[in-house]
């Protein structure tokens, strides 16, 4: 079932090497650096240690496929690799896999999307000429890190591991954003999405100690508390209290990792980074750990009604407010910034609907036309002299066919056109909404057509009206090289054709299946079911077609006003006109930076400040205090010690004399 | 006790006074004065002590008291060397007499030929060697701290004198002073700690003095018999000193830093 | 008897006391813990001859005899020390020898 036995003993074996082919390139790297030799062969490492893992990770995702048609849940593997530490009580936590669809899933996402981008990096790293960025072989060693790191999230099989490669993800985060360290904004940056993080991963670090502290007594003897497949055996037993608490806590990590209201002010900023980073960490896999983690932690949540809300309400917020962001930025890569937060939104209101599986298919959907998004921003970008202002230029399609279309490709995709990927997982969340949570669906559905709306205006600023270029471009502006183009076009299939592992054919009217052919719900979704995930079953009953219609509508209804306001006069911005100070709220991103600044880091820098002074005075004063007294006595007694024998001889006798009168008049005791 | 008080004040006003100070060389009256102050109460105290054995040695012994504490004040306060050294020697020989009193004979010659003999001779010609200057060096005519040093000293000295004074004697002395460490009915004789039942009987005829008859030679028996292994040590430190004395004399000076 | 002989002894140490604090020249200081050993002597001879409890012993004197000894090699040592001294700095002034002191 899970695997077929010995045929795939060997490639198990192999395969359990997974996450060390990116971490050994990335220690290849490092040596190439310090030898100072084969420094322009980085990437070959790299590539080639991503390329296993890629090949490991389709082999991973195909081993790990049900056989038939198991519907129901199989429950995952936990697979002991080593032993790591002792926590007493005789509990130990170990180095274990824990294995089943959503791990396989996960693998495939993080493996393919990590290949392409590595691949693209190679052109995208190097100007014009060929001649390499500075930082390169660093780029590269950080990229392979960031792979190791990602996998070793996906396939821990406790919490202790996960919280290791989430915290690796972050490091990594944090480097590759601050990459271009030399820009002030760059390294801000960086710092903001650290620090920012720090914060959910408190709370998601005390939820595991929370966990942890709950379920101790109901473990067996033999069993660690903290392994997936020990804590999701005896979830049902914590109350609903406990269950909650730790849901919650665990969900603030979520909010950190996965950019959600209101930790998600790094993002936006985090695309100081390079374009690949960008289009890898901060839009296809890292910024997923929070979904992962929350459906990875499906019987938890299952048994956790209220944190569900929470989850529910914090997506749906979440999504829209993204996207009002993103209707009035400038920055592309800022718009695809917004909109990864609002399509994570998506996630978490599937999530918070008891519909796991379909924030994983969109999960897994997003990942590839996101990453095309951003790859063909990055593109954009190379060809522009890295200016990404969409007010600078216009009318790129001429200069840069290639790249427009793929582009198009992933505009579409993620504007929910009708039969591409996005279309398909969108819509499935769409339903989960309508089935539970009325308003919630409203809001995604407007959502969703203001999606279409701001992608195309992004689109059409970009690639219509008149050929303008920003002085940094030169006059002949190269479009994409094909070490660019080859990844971005097998992206643009993935954006183009994997919806449809989520897509059952059946063949029926009209409003039972989408254009007479498709229903929802396909292979992928048993796939997913094949492990620890909780799910709502979903009834296919007639009418359920109907709202993928009604998403089709919303999205070409929003594709064809961007049209009508942007495509043919992209320099002037009607939506300023027509919204007035509600555009200008949010160009200005709902001054929230500015607000956090006020509230938070201007009254703890005084703090910090207050705290440094009484730290000057106080202790370091309290300390030096005690350090000069003896000083001082010593300085006072010093005079004392002048090296004269007779003094210490007169100061003998003058003791004795006193002595002698204490005991004339004392008297001894 | 009001006497002794008023005597040790006196006296240590006086060797304030009388210390080396300056070029200004110590006031003869004023030296006189104390001299005659200190002995007339000394003679008052000896003469006022309570009826105890009265011996035709006591205007002896204070004579060479009276020589004793002048000649070591002298020593003490004379700006030369050479003069505080000879006092020393008067100082010696009017402790002799003392000892001599008190029948111990073989001490008595021992501290003259020792002291007198070799250990200020040993002074003297240090003295010589070392004061090759005419006149007197400043750090002879100028005390250090002499206020200081005269309170500690008499301070010391009025209360062992407050305390020896205050002592119960048997046999001499019946009145216990007030707080003085041994109260008359205190006293507890212990048989006990007699050393030796013959040698007791010996040293009991002591107080009979007959011609003839010294304490040297019970002396020297005693010495070589109770104190067998400590007479051999103190040989050995004598001549451990001598080696000594002379390794660090002989000792060159090139190896010395800051060498004069 | 006793009385006065410790407080004559009792004087002699306290003056050499006083001189070896506050005279400056270190062959006066040497003769001061000579005059100390004096007062001493004077006092174990006195109590030897009067003891405050049971008969006369010879025990005071055979101290005193010890306490001569230690004094020649004492003084034997201490000069060859201040020759040594004097040789060294020229000068017999008590205050001109602080090496003790931390510079």
């Amino acid at each position: 079932m899970l695997l077929a036995a010995e045929t795939a003993s060997s490639l198990m074996s192999l395969g359990l090497t997974l996450p060390l082919w990116p971490l050994l390139s990335a220690a290849l790297v490092g040596i190439m650096l310090a030898s100072g030799r084969f420094r322009g062969m980085a990437h070959v490492a790299v590539i080639a240690g991503a390329l296993v893992a890629a090949v490991l990770g389709a082999v991973w995702f195909v081993q790990l496929a049900p056989a038939g048609d198991g519907h129901g849940a199989t429950g995952g593997v936990s697979m002991d690799i080593a032993p790591w530490f002792s926590l007493g009580d005789g509990q130990m936590v170990g180095f274990n896999y824990y294995l089943d669809g959503l791990t396989g899933v996960m693998l495939l996402v993080v493996t393919s999307v990590a290949l392409m981008v590595v691949i693209y990096s190679v052109g995208y790293m190097k100007d014009h000429h060929g001649h390499r960025e500075r930082g390169y072989e660093r780029f590269f060693a950080f990229l392979g890190l960031f792979i190791f790191s990602m996998l070793m999230l996906v396939l821990a099989g406790n919490f202790v591991l996960l919280y290791l490669g989430w915290e690796l993800v972050g490091l990594c985060s944090y480097l590759l954003i601050g990459f271009y360290y030399r820009k002030p904004e760059a390294a801000a940056a960086a710092k903001k999405a650290f620090l920012v993080n720090r914060i959910g991963d408190f709370g998601f670090a005390l939820g595991i100690f929370a966990l942890y502290q709950y379920i101790l007594p109901h473990v067996q003897p033999g069993e660690n508390a903290l392994d997936y497949a020990v804590v999701f055996r005896h979830a049902a037993q914590l109350t609903a209290d406990q269950v909650n608490l730790v849901c919650l806590l665990l969900f603030c990590g979520a909010m950190g990792k996965s950019a959600q209201i209101p930790l998600y002010v790094w993002l936006p900023d985090a695309m100081e980074g390079p374009s690949p980073v960008s289009a890898l960490i901060h839009a296809a896999t890292m910024v997923t750990a929070g979904v992962y983690m929350v459906a990875r932690c499906g019987p938890l949540f299952a048994n956790a009604p209220d944190a569900l809300e929470v989850v529910t309400w914090v997506g749906a917020i979440g999504a829209i407010y993204a996207a009002t962001m993103a209707m009035a930025q400038y920055d592309m890569k800022r718009i695809l910034a917004y909109s990864t937060m609002s399509q994570l939104a998506y996630m978490f209101v599937a999530l918070g609907c008891g519909a796991p599986d379909s924030a994983v298919f969109h999960l897994y959907t997003h990942a590839f036309f996101k990453a095309l998004l951003f790859l063909g921003a990055g593109s954009v970008m190379h060809a522009m002299g890295n200016v990404i202002d969409l007010r600078e230029f216009s009318g790129l399609r001429s200069v840069l066919p290639t790249t427009q279309r793929l582009m198009l490709i992933g505009c579409l995709a993620l504007a929910g056109f009708p039969l591409l990927s996005g279309f398909w997982s969108k819509d499935e969340i769409l339903h989960a909404a309508l089935e539970h949570n009325f308003p919630v669906f409203v809001i995604l559905l407007l959502t969703s057509f203001m999606t279409a709306y701001y992608t195309f205006r992004m689109y059409f600023l970009c690639f219509h009206g008149p050929l303008r270029l920003p002085a940094a471009a030169g006059a002949h502006p190269h479009d994409a090289p094909p070490v660019m183009v080859l990844p971005m076009t097998l992206l643009a299939a993935g954006a183009v054709l994997a919806g449809y592992l989520g897509v059952a054919i059946h063949w029926g009217s009209p409003l039972d299946s989408f254009l007479f052919v498709f229903q929802g719900h396909g292979w992928f979704h048993h796939y997913v079911h094949n492990g620890s995930m909780v799910v709502t079953p979903v009834e296919h009953g007639s009418g359920s077609a109907v709202l993928y219609y009604v998403s089709a509508a919303v999205g070409i209804v929003g594709i064809w006003m961007a049209w009508r306001r942007y495509g043919t006069a992209p320099q002037d911005e009607p939506d300023r006109k027509s919204f007035g100070p509600l555009w200008l709220l949010w160009h200005a991103r709902y001054y929230v930076d500015e607000i956090f600044d006020a509230v938070f880091v201007q009254p703890l820098r005084a703090l910090g400040r207050l705290f440094f002074a009484v730290d000057r005075a106080g202790v370091d004063g309290a300390v030096n205090a005690i350090g000069g007294t003896p000083r001082a006595l010593g300085a006072v007694l010093r005079v004392a010690q002048n090296g004269m024998l007779q003094s210490y001889a007169l100061t003998t006798a003058l003791g004795i004399a006193v002595l002698a009168l204490l005991w004339r008049f004392v008297g001894t005791p | 006790m009001l006497l002794l008080t008023l005597l040790v004040v006196v006296g240590g006003i006086g060797l304030y006074m009388a210390l080396p100070r300056g070029r200004t060389a110590p006031a003869r009256g004023v030296l006189a004065l104390l001299a005659v102050a200190a002995a007339a109460m000394l003679v008052a105290i000896l003469i006022n002590l309570p009826s105890g054995i009265v011996t035709p040695a006591r205007p002896t012994m204070v004579a060479l008291s009276v020589l004793a504490l002048l000649a070591a004040v002298r020593v003490v306060t004379h700006s030369r060397p050479v003069y505080s050294a000879l006092y020393f020697v008067l100082l010696v020989l009017a402790n002799a007499g003392l000892l001599l009193l008190m029948q111990a004979e073989f001490l008595a010659t021992g501290l003259v030929i020792i002291y007198a003999g070799a250990i200020l001779v040993t002074y003297i010609f240090v003295i010589m060697l070392a004061q090759q200057t005419s006149g007197k060096a400043p750090y002879d005519t100028e005390a250090r701290e002499p206020l200081l040093g005269c309170l500690a000293g008499f301070v010391l000295l009025a209360v062992l004198a407050g305390g020896i004074y205050g002592t119960a004697v048997p046999g001499e002395l019946k009145r216990a002073g007030p707080g003085g460490p041994l109260a008359a009915e205190a006293i507890d004789v212990r048989p006990d700690l007699a050393p030796n039942a013959a040698l007791l009987s010996d040293v009991n005829r002591l107080s009979e003095p007959g011609p003839g008859h010294g304490t040297t030679e019970r002396l020297g028996t005693h010495l070589l018999t109770s104190y067998f292994l400590a007479m051999e040590l103190a040989g050995v430190l004598l001549l451990a000193a001598m080696v000594g004395a002379i390794a660090i004399a002989r000792r060159q000076l090139s190896g010395m830093e800051g060498a004069a | 008897m006793l009385i006065p002989l410790v407080l004559v002894g009792a004087a002699l140490f306290s003056l050499g006391l006083i001189g070896f604090v506050t005279r400056r020249n270190l062959i006066i200081i040497f003769l001061c813990t000579e005059l100390m050993f004096q007062g001493i002597v004077l006092n174990l001879a006195a109590f030897g001859r009067y003891p405050l409890s049971g008969p006369p012993s010879l025990d005071g004197q055979a101290f005193a005899i010890f306490l001569l000894a230690i004094a020649a090699a004492e003084a034997a040592l201490g000069l060859a020390l201040v020759v040594l001294l004097y040789r060294y700095r020229g000068t017999l002034d008590a205050n001109a020898y602080k090496v003790l002191k931390d510079s």
